[in-house]
């Protein structure tokens, strides 16, 4: 029986050594989410970044490691709506661009001027491949703030591609709506040619 | 067995294993351990613990239990809310274009009917009659949670002729979402908006229902009420048509509360 026995044991070794390959392999939604989370969080805190004069290095430093979590073009493809198709590939691309920078440079500079050791509580995660949704909770002292992630896998990776605070208000939501109004009446150029315009001015807001 | 049927059954084992490793890393995986011998049953328990363990806590719902037994990759099947939460419509490929606008927006027809209204309206005598509605309103649920009579320390809502909306006529917000915006202590801003925002959507089948839910809610959902979707400048900064952003926050919100 010792043959048996070494049957079995391989066995085993093979499927621990399986199982940890594919635990370490394929992170979950909320892996994904936390790992970069929790990173951009100790740069927030980072004295090394307190004095006014670093506050752009340390936004570049957050952009670094938060924007591999999103998905700019399936963000940009929803937020443009049904008229995406009629962008020509320079303009997708031109868009999605402009429009990753554009918020970035809002949304990190907000970050920046509002963060306050707010601890960051990860609540749950609603997995149905290739959709996910990550649910956390941002905790100040006497307010919860609900913060859930949309999230896409493609290539075996997990993307943000929503946001939605308040349980249910989507920013994606938010910009198509601002862009269908914009695109019903200008050209897709035009409309790239106005998120460059606020992006030069966010740019010169922040001392760039 | 003899020398030859060991590497060879070896070999398979390694294959099969990096096969079920490689499909997920859910634990869900590991029940599909096709004919494992009797005597190394004990084992899997032990290793699914590991990945679970390692991954933050979740709602037993959001994870597949170890033990459930399944010839497919499917996990569990998810909950009435689950799917609820998970759905999107921001995929508008999915979805034929007045569709989308519908769910984006049922308000619309309201809105823009009534808003235009009130930007034509908006001027003179029209506009101090929409300070002395909003001061009204907002004394009326301020003052009777306890907050006096707190009307008259805000400028606000005491607007001279030449102050009013001219900050945000430029994005034709109007003087109602002007007396909203500055408002953004904590138990104020939204309960104001509640009422002024919902008189500017749909004056009648809104105020209503607003005022069932506020009255299901209660005082204490008031109090944790804030504005956090951003202050005014933020919005401004956020957004290229601050209007149409605002008014579409306003909308989701109440849609998502609605919906709980």
């Amino acid at each position: 029986m010792l043959t048996k026995r070494w049957i079995t044991a391989l066995f085993v070794v093979c499927f621990v050594i399986g199982q940890a390959t594919a635990s370490a392999g394929s992170p979950t939604p909320m892996q994904t989410v936390k790992e970069r989370i929790d990173q951009i969080i100790t740069v927030l805190n980072d004295p090394q970044y307190h004095p006014a004069a670093q506050k752009k290095a340390q936004r570049e430093k957050i952009w670094e490691i938060s924007q591999i979590m999103f998905d700019f073009t399936e963000i940009s493809r929803r937020t443009v709506g049904p008229k995406w198709d009629s962008f020509s590939d320079q303009e997708k691309s031109h868009f999605t661009d402009v429009f990753a920078q554009f918020l970035g440079n809002t949304y990190i500079d907000k970050m920046q001027g509002e963060y306050h050791n707010e601890q960051v509580v990860y609540l749950q995660e609603i997995v149905k491949e290739p959709q996910a949704l990550v649910r956390t909770q941002l905790k100040r002292e006497n307010l919860t703030l609900p913060i859930d992630y949309r999230m896409k896998q493609a290539q075996g990776s997990w993307k943000i591609y929503d946001i939605l605070v308040e349980n249910g208000v989507s920013i994606v939501q938010n910009y198509r709506v601002q862009f269908q109004t914009i695109l019903q009446k200008e050209s897709p150029v035009q409309l790239i040619a106005r998120l460059e315009e606020k992006l030069k001015e966010q740019k010169s807001q922040l001392g760039q | 067995m003899n020398q030859r049927t060991l590497p060879a059954l070896a070999a398979i084992l390694i294959v099969m294993s990096g096969l079920i490793g490689c499909a997920g890393s859910r634990p869900k995986a590991m029940t599909e351990v096709p004919g494992a011998p009797s005597d190394i049953a004990a084992e899997p328990p032990a290793v699914t613990t590991e990945p679970s363990a390692a991954a933050p806590p979740t709602p037993a719902a959001a994870q597949p239990a170890a033990t459930e037994p399944a010839a497919s990759q499917d996990p569990a099947p998810l909950t009435e809310e689950e799917q609820m939460l998970l759905e999107d419509n921001t995929d508008w490929a999915l979805q034929p274009d007045e569709e989308i606008y519908t769910v984006a927006d049922p308000l619309e027809k309201y809105n823009r009917g009534v808003f235009y209204l009130n930007d034509k309206l908006l001027q003179g005598k029209a506009r101090a009659a929409e300070a002395e509605w909003a001061r009204f309103l907002y004394n009326s649920t301020i003052g009777v949670l306890g907050f006096g009579d707190p009307a008259s320390k805000h400028a606000e809502l005491n607007p001279a002729e030449e102050d009013m909306g001219q900050t945000l006529a430029g994005y034709g917000l109007g003087d109602g979402f002007y007396l909203v915006w500055p408002l953004l202590g904590p138990s104020t801003l939204r309960d104001t908006a509640g009422m002024v925002g919902d008189r500017f959507l749909n004056p009648v089948a809104f105020v209503e229902r607003w005022q069932d839910s506020l009255a299901l809610s209660g005082t204490k959902e008031i109090n944790n009420l804030s504005f956090r979707i951003g202050d005014y400048e933020s919005l401004i900064k956020a957004a290229l048509d601050p209007y149409e952003s605002f008014r579409n926050a306003y909308i989701q919100l109440r849609q998502s509360k609605i919906r709980q």
